[in-house]
């Protein structure tokens, strides 16, 4: 019995493959209680939006498409052209300042509601400001490496 | 301290001041190719480890002697290899040691072949610190003891961290008891772990009879009195005699050369066949992308070598504990080659 | 007494400005006291050991504490062991309640950093006996039971372990590190990923991409209408500021203190699992924590005062072992080799100067962090005065800067931001939980490593059991932990059936809450 027990508790893990070991653990727990939650959880939930007492996230609810698709757009443009443009100038940082400007200035616009000239100015320099300060104390001062 | 306090506090804040006051734009070095801000990633994540404080005291000396902006980042292996890749105008530097190739001999995934795919630069410093330890009160008193209870069957477990640096110590003991004992080699066994503390840990908790080690983080747990659990003893030093040789003669911390002398070969003797003994100098060297401008490398070469002719940073170095070691490119390039076919061999050996 | 001739007015200077810039990194979304205290490691050249390390130690404090301004105002963790100060500080900011949030975690802060200063100074070399007791076993059910915080965190007890589970699954794509004794060889993705991938996402841009930018994608969905970040928000208003709040849970204050200086002296335990592992008490041993994560003091008590509590846990075994107790100090031990010194098990007794010192500046700090924080908060809780269409992009911004400088210049930690910024939002748009998933993420690498190191090394799973007195202690914790959650999970699901048939049509401010609760 005894010896039953610890030859079940067991085990031995070659080192070449012991990269997999914990991920499977986590693979079939993950595995589990996807199971449990789609039985208990997601089941009577799409009974519920069949009968039209629920709607589906996402594709069901209202959304402003236009600033949410906008901002990550903007966002993804942002992080790419932050590289673009930084390696045209090797790790000045640059890159950085530049395209945050204009970053900060259109995402700003997107989210604007009442378009007046005082609100656009105040606007527009913090769109300058902030990011010159972030990369004047960041990339100057502490030479902090930015794109 | 008779310094006034008055003196310190102006001294003080003036560094600060000129620490922290603006660089004056982008520096331009007018005179030679290497132009712009110039960025030296390092193969290690650690900016309190000894491949930053050595690629420190380098790039220092070598932003002023160009009079550039150079920055070290410590990025780790992975991303300072690829950030390498990426680009090839010189703007990226990297400084790594002996790992770089040693990773890719051991198979290490992210690890190539350097000598095609980079630039080997040249060497600029050694760490002479490369240790193995037993505890304190370890029947082993000398690396001798250990070959020769492996060679009789017993059971001596190695923890180190796999794959490098701390591996090849423990690869040229194993190959060298295959020689000596034959057959017996499995008797010494890695116990795979990761850092220092990892290190220690598991011969705290006698789950390993050696750990790898170095002298820096080491020597005060030497020093322990001998009923103290973390009380440890050199065994082991894998660098070269004339290596150490060169360390102050204080040493490092209250064990001084002569002491640490006793551990290295000869008085060690890890052979290799043939008579030849096993040493090993954990080397820091640059590595640039291959298709920088060699006009580039020349630069660099040329500077370090007026930056060691005047040799201020040599003492800096020593008193970092690290032994000032300058080969330009070439020279190090086909030394480093050498030394890589060397350790090659152990590790076919022993496979 | 022969070091207070270090103690110079400079001296003082400099570890309250360290403070001070420490609070300003810590924050802003992304920057960490670690960066602080790195970008300011080479200054330590030229101002000397003593000088040095009192600049250092005041970033490193101040780091620490600043975490917890945008954790409370802007539901974004500072720094990663802020996190757990969002579930209730955020809440509190909501309801009006900012500035008496935040001074409540300023003086949480102020006692934790204390109460580990004076352990740090009297026990030292004595507890790091005892740290070297904890080995992989120890290690790993200490993380277990940090863990087991996610059953008793969400409304759904099931769903809070699944986005836990996901949690760690994710922080186990990549490289199983060498540098924690693994093979290095990579898992859990594809061959074309690799280039980005090699090391797995940081954590660091995780956590401000789920907290940061997923928050602003959400607000963009429902068109970023209000000018103000929270209309709600009406400054001092929901009740302001006493002493008297720490009545009653000084209990807390202490336990909280003391355990995360006790984590912060385990090396390789991260300093985040400090202040989840003081929450999960908290909500484990008080009477009623039905309000936490709704916006309870007690809360921000154990967050806070585990995670400043850290700094003087985290020295114990950099000065009696040499070994750094987490990433911050892993930078400073940089400042004692750029001086030639060594630190190690003799580094008290033969640098009793230096020690004094570090103590000196450790508790001024503290006290200056405290003072800079508490008279500064009522204009830093202004912060959500600021119109979102300004503040939105300067948080992104930000936020790229800390993801870009917390590796030294990755790209693509940037790019994870905008990865987690999405995840982040769709794992709430279906139900599931961010708070599980950021700690299973955040100690899932740790879980493994010490997994399946306990296991190579023993061979059996018994090991967790028998391997010594310390870890039947922590089971003992860990199954009254579980307890507790299934007891709480049970009342609550109670409570809420009582409620339902009371009321019809709830209101749920966050969309994930609202879809777990009516499926339950």
């Amino acid at each position: 019995m005894e010896s039953g027990l610890s030859s079940l508790l067991s085990v031995s893990i070659d080192f070449e493959t012991s990269h997999l070991f914990f991920p499977k653990v986590i693979n079939w727990l993950m595995a589990g209680l996807f199971v449990l939650i789609l039985v208990t959880k997601v089941a009577p939930f799409m009974a519920a939006v069949k009968r039209g007492e629920r709607t589906l996230p996402i594709v069901g609810e209202a959304r402003d498409n236009f600033r949410f698709f906008g901002t990550l757009a903007l966002i993804a443009a942002y992080f790419y052209l932050m590289a673009v443009v930084g390696n045209m100038f090797p790790y000045t940082g640059y890159g950085f300042l530049i395209v945050s400007i204009v970053f900060l200035f259109l995402m700003s616009l997107l989210y604007l509601h009442d378009w007046r000239k005082k609100t656009i100015t105040i606007l527009v320099i913090n769109a300058i400001v902030a990011p010159s300060l972030a990369w004047f104390i960041l990339a100057k001062l502490f030479t902090i490496t930015l794109p | 301290m008779i310094v006034s306090n008055k003196l310190m506090t102006s001294v003080g804040t003036a560094a600060l001041m000129a620490a922290l006051s603006v660089s004056s734009g982008v520096a331009m070095a007018q005179d030679g190719p290497l132009r712009g801000n110039i960025r030296v990633v390092i193969g290690s994540t650690s900016t309190g480890g000894d491949t930053y404080q050595n690629s420190a005291i380098v790039v220092d000396q070598l932003a002023e002697k160009l009079d550039l902006n150079m920055k070290v980042d410590a990025v780790g292996a992975s991303s300072a290899f690829r950030t390498l890749d990426r680009d090839s105008r010189g703007n990226t530097l990297m400084i790594f040691h002996d790992q770089s190739y040693l990773g890719h001999l051991y198979g290490v995934e992210g690890y190539d072949d350097i000598f095609e795919k980079y630039t080997v630069g040249p060497t600029i410093a050694i760490n002479p610190g490369n240790a193995y330890l037993v505890p304190k009160d370890s029947p082993y008193q000398t690396l001798d003891d250990i070959i020769a209870a492996v060679g009789d069957g017993e059971t001596v477990r190695v923890a180190i961290q796999p794959g490098g640096v701390s591996e090849i110590g423990f690869s040229a003991l194993k190959n060298a008891i295959s020689i000596e004992h034959p057959g017996q080699e499995d008797n010494l066994v890695a116990i795979n772990t990761g850092s220092q503390s990892d290190k220690n840990q598991q011969l705290f908790d006698g789950q390993a009879d050696v750990i790898n080690g170095t002298v820096q983080a080491n020597e005060q747990y030497t020093r322990l009195p001998e009923d103290d659990q973390k009380a440890m003893r050199f065994v082991w030093l894998t660098a070269r005699q004339d290596t150490i040789e060169q360390a102050p003669e204080e040493g490092l911390g209250q064990t001084s050369r002569e002491q640490l002398l006793e551990y290295v070969e000869p008085n060690v003797h890890v052979t290799m066949g043939d008579d030849e003994s096993f040493v090993f100098d954990k080397e820091f060297f640059f590595l640039y992308n291959k298709d920088m401008d060699p006009a580039i490398v020349e630069q660099i070469d040329e500077a370090l070598a007026e930056i060691y002719a005047e040799g201020e940073i040599q003492e800096i170095q020593k008193n970092a504990f690290f032994i000032p070691d300058f080969k330009p490119s070439d020279e190090a390039s086909e030394y480093l080659a050498e030394k890589m076919a060397r350790y090659e061999e152990i590790i076919n050996n022993i496979k | 007494m022969e070091f207070l001739a270090f103690l110079d007015v400079t001296f003082f200077l400099l570890a309250g400005l360290g403070a001070l810039v420490g609070i300003i990194f810590g924050a802003i979304p992304g920057m960490t006291a670690t960066m602080a205290v790195a970008v300011c490691l080479p200054l330590t050249y030229a101002l000397g050991l003593h000088h040095g390390l009192a600049l250092l130690l005041g970033l490193y404090v101040g780091g620490i504490s600043g975490g917890m301004v945008p954790a409370v105002l802007l539901n974004i963790p500072g720094t990663p062991s802020s996190i757990t100060t969002t579930f209730d500080g955020y809440p509190m900011a909501q309801k009006g309640e900012g500035e008496k949030a935040l001074k409540i975690c300023v003086v949480a802060s102020v006692v934790g950093g204390l109460i580990s200063a004076a352990v740090l100074f009297l026990f030292a070399p004595m507890l790091a006996d005892f740290s070297i007791k904890f080995s992989y076993v120890e290690k790993f059910l200490i993380i277990l039971l940090a863990l087991s915080v996610i059953a008793s965190l969400s409304s759904s007890m099931l769903i809070g372990i699944f986005s836990g589970v996901i949690g760690i699954w994710l922080s186990l794509i990549g490289d199983y590190g060498i540098s924690d004794g693994g093979n290095g060889k990579t898992r859990l993705m594809f061959d074309f990923m690799e280039p980005y991938l090699f090391e797995g996402f940081s954590l660091l841009p995780v956590l401000i991409g789920v907290f940061g930018i997923s928050t602003i994608l959400l607000e963009a969905e429902k068109g970023a209408k209000s000018g103000l970040v929270n209309e709600r928000i009406k400054l001092s208003k929901g009740g302001f500021f006493s002493f008297s709040i720490f009545k009653g849970r000084l209990t807390n204050l202490v336990r909280s203190s003391f355990i995360g200086t006790f984590v912060g002296m385990l090396p390789g335990v991260g300093g985040s699992a400090a202040s989840v592992l003081a929450y999960t008490q908290e909500k484990n041993l008080t009477r009623d924590s039905s309000q936490m994560g709704k916006g309870a003091p007690q809360g921000l008590i154990a967050s806070e005062s585990a995670n400043n509590a850290l700094t003087g846990g985290a020295l114990i075994p950099l000065l009696s072992l040499g070994i750094p107790g987490d990433s911050t100090t892993a930078v400073l031990i940089g400042a004692f080799t750029l001086q030639g010194i060594q630190v190690g098990p003799l580094f008290i007794p033969e640098n009793a100067d230096t020690w004094y010192v570090m103590m000196t500046a450790l508790v001024f700090a503290n006290i200056v962090m405290f003072f800079l924080m508490f008279f500064a908060i009522k204009y830093i809780a202004k912060v959500v005065m600021v119109p979102k269409h300004i503040l939105f992009p300067i948080i992104v911004m930000m936020c790229v800067v800390g993801a870009y400088a917390i590796n030294y210049g990755i790209m693509f930690d940037v790019w994870t931001l905008l990865i987690f910024g999405v995840l982040g939002y769709l794992v709430q748009k279906i139900g599931l939980e961010v708070a599980p998933l950021i700690i299973g993420f955040i100690l899932g690498g740790q879980a493994e490593v010490y997994f399946v190191k306990s296991l190579e090394s023993f061979g059996t799973y018994s090991i967790f059991f028998t391997k010594s007195p310390i870890a039947l202690v922590l089971w003992g914790l860990i199954l009254a932990s579980v307890v507790f959650a299934i007891v709480m999970g049970l009342k609550s699901r109670a409570r809420e059936k009582m409620e339902l048939s009371q009321v019809t049509g709830s209101t749920h401010t966050l969309a994930g809450k609202g879809h777990d609760t009516n499926k339950d």
